[in-house]
């Protein structure tokens, strides 16, 4: 008897989550009216955030798959000291309220010695579309590396030592058999990168700013249409938000079987 | 002339150390690694090839030190255990990986890997994925892949380990063979004595990262070293005695627990000396009674113990104190009608006596027996 209740009770907590999920998902998406929906889509705002939210998004997976790849390999392949701290450090942002991170940015490229010596050669990142794509290669990074971290980890180092045997300096090893074996791997990097960056907020917020037809990626739509109460306009790119994030899911999940995290 | 020259390697990895390995391989041998799980030879074997850093020590090939070489610089081939194919690859370019980066031509590649595919009875194969070959027929891929860039020495990292033994018989063969026919020097680690029985020219025993003995597998089977060695290679019948007689031709006569045992040709003894002897199993002949023949050691047993392993039964002998251990073929019990509490005669020739340690002070015995025999 105890058993069935035991199990009951588990059941129960998953259906009654899962549920209130799912439902919100859909109020989302049901709520409002079709005909404001497809005129939201179409304004010059949607599609300028769209537009902007793509090609920002597309930039940051590039700059995040080298780092992620590099970081990655490192972590996996080389034991040295200070090995678990910079695990830690690349986690970091993991944890880091957006806004946090953001405002470290800020400090950062802002007034601090490294956004005075940018200046100097003339290059201003804050407040630009620049730092759209340093706040969403910051936020992505760390979720990126740790899969690839993972999927190197689960290649055996000793494929690359065979290839070498056979006259392949380290970087052809790498390229000629870590990188192909790790291919599926990396495709669910990117594509879980790609998703975090279409979804970067808080950190673009500060970092960038939330000005209107111009740093105004599709979170940031959301804000501003919530914060003028214009809600078909920020429902419609919450729905193109959901949709992304959902197909980046799925991919991931069916690359992504084989990655040990 | 040895080929490869191991010379003090220290190898720390934290958790596990190499001590001070030192060895040769002579060119065009077959040599073996012999050791249990852990002790230390794959670790040995990738630092050879070059994976890892020796703290201490040298590795020489043809003289010339490669220590600080990378391992695309050392034309060394390695065969692992578990293949190792690159699985983004069909079985004809991971065959020819190698030949790629020397930049040949397509004809010359697709020559060079027809003739080692044929040899190796894989021609069949070559555009079939990775994945769906037997384990035989990945390592025969893996062999291949190694063998075509015409490797110094061939590595092997316990290459049979994972086959069947049908499939190991066949592979033994094919490998003795084809190194034979391509004089390839190979060193080849293995926890398996068979392996070493099967192929090797020379057997080294490795414990603990560090290299207990070395020689001829009769010289290290025949005459194992006290201790793990001992151990490893199967030894039963090592036994404590004192020297009796000597002569100045290595005739020695042992008294071990009220029997006495004779000794030809191992080692010159001095009287009263306290030693470690050993008779292996398969030396001994078993007979129902006392037999005139050449054999000079004759012991009267009641066999005690009957362990049937297949086509061998293995016999327990004890008179008095005294335990001795005989194998014999199945067919042979059946015919001697041997069973628990028979009466035999184990004969063995004084050759047959092997002296091992001529001091067995340190040695942790048990009612006179060393405590690691089996």
């Amino acid at each position: 008897m105890s058993n069935r209740i035991f199990r009951a009770a588990l059941g129960g907590v998953t259906v009654l989550f899962s549920g209130l999920l799912i439902w919100s998902i859909l109020s989302l998406v049901f709520m409002p009216e079709r005909s404001e929906i497809v005129e939201s889509a179409f304004s010059e705002e949607m599609i300028y955030s769209v537009k902007l939210s793509l090609l920002t998004s597309f930039l940051s997976v590039f700059i995040v798959m080298i780092l992620a790849i590099a970081i990655g390999y490192v972590l996996a392949r080389f034991h040295f000291p200070g090995h678990h701290l910079l695990r830690t450090i690349v986690d970091l942002p993991m944890a880091f309220p957006e806004l946090v991170l953001g405002l470290c940015l800020l400090l950062l490229l802002g007034h601090g010695p490294l956004g005075d010596f940018l200046k100097g050669m003339g290059i201003n990142v804050v407040f630009s579309k620049f730092a759209i794509v340093v706040a969403q290669v910051f936020t992505a990074a760390p979720y990126a590396i740790r899969v690839v971290y993972g999927t190197f980890r689960g290649i055996s180092p000793r494929y690359e030592l065979v290839a070498r045997s056979l006259g392949c300096s380290h970087m052809k090893a790498f390229f000629r058999v870590s990188v192909p074996m790790a291919r599926g791997g990396l495709f669910a990097a990117a594509v879980i990168a790609f998703a975090r960056c279409m979804g970067c907020f808080g950190t673009v917020l500060i970092l960038a700013g939330g000005t209107r037809m111009y740093t105004e990626t599709l979170p940031i739509t959301l804000y501003l249409n919530i914060s003028y109460g214009n809600l078909a306009m920020a429902m419609t790119s919450g729905i193109i938000l959901i949709t992304i994030s959902l197909g980046a899911i799925i991919v991931f999940e069916l690359l992504n079987r084989e990655v040990v995290l | 002339m040895d080929i490869l020259t191991v010379k003090d390697l220290s190898v720390d990895l934290g958790e596990f150390s190499l001590r001070k390995v030192s060895f040769g391989v002579p060119e065009g041998s077959y040599c073996c690694l012999l050791g249990a799980s852990g002790a230390g030879k794959s670790i040995l074997l990738e630092t050879i090839m070059g994976g890892f850093s020796p703290k201490h020590g040298k590795v020489f090939l043809r003289g010339e030190d490669v220590t600080n070489l990378p391992p695309e610089k050392r034309k060394l081939g390695i065969v692992y255990q578990d293949y190792m194919l690159f699985p983004h690859l069909d079985v004809f370019n991971n065959i020819a990986f190698g030949l790629k980066e020397k930049s040949l031509k397509k004809t010359e590649i697709h020559e060079s890997v027809l003739d080692i595919s044929k040899n190796l009875h894989i021609d069949g194969l070559l555009h079939r994925n990775i994945s769906t070959l037997s384990g035989g027929e990945q390592q025969r891929v893996a062999l291949a892949r190694a063998l075509i860039t015409k490797p110094e020495i061939l590595l092997m990292d316990e290459a049979f380990s994972a086959l069947d033994l049908s499939s190991r018989e066949k592979m033994r063969q094919l490998v003795r063979s084809t190194v034979r026919d391509l004089g390839i020097t190979v060193l080849h680690v293995t926890h398996d004595s068979e392996d070493v029985w099967a192929l090797a020219d020379k057997v080294a025993v490795i414990h603990d990262g560090a290299l207990l003995q070395s020689g001829t597998p009769d010289e290290v089977f025949q005459c194992p070293k006290p201790g793990y060695v001992a151990g490893l290679v199967g030894a039963r019948n090592i036994l404590a005695g004192t020297i009796t007689e000597s002569d100045h031709i290595c005739n020695s006569t042992i008294k071990c627990k009220g029997e006495y045992f004779y000794s030809a040709g191992s080692k010159y003894m001095e009287k009263d000396q306290e030693i470690l002897f050993s008779v292996r199993p398969e030396d001994i002949m078993v007979a129902r009674e006392p037999m005139a023949v050449s054999s000079r050691n004759q012991m009267e047993m009641n066999i005690e113990g009957v362990e049937k392993r297949g086509p061998l039964v293995w016999l327990s002998g004890r008179k008095g104190e005294l335990e001795l251990h005989a194998v014999v073929t199945a067919s042979s019990y059946e015919e001697l009608e041997l069973d628990i509490n028979t009466n035999v005669v184990f004969i063995f020739k004084a050759r047959a006596v092997q002296i091992l340690e001529q001091d067995t002070s340190g040695i942790p015995m048990k009612a006179g027996i060393p405590d690691y025999v089996t």
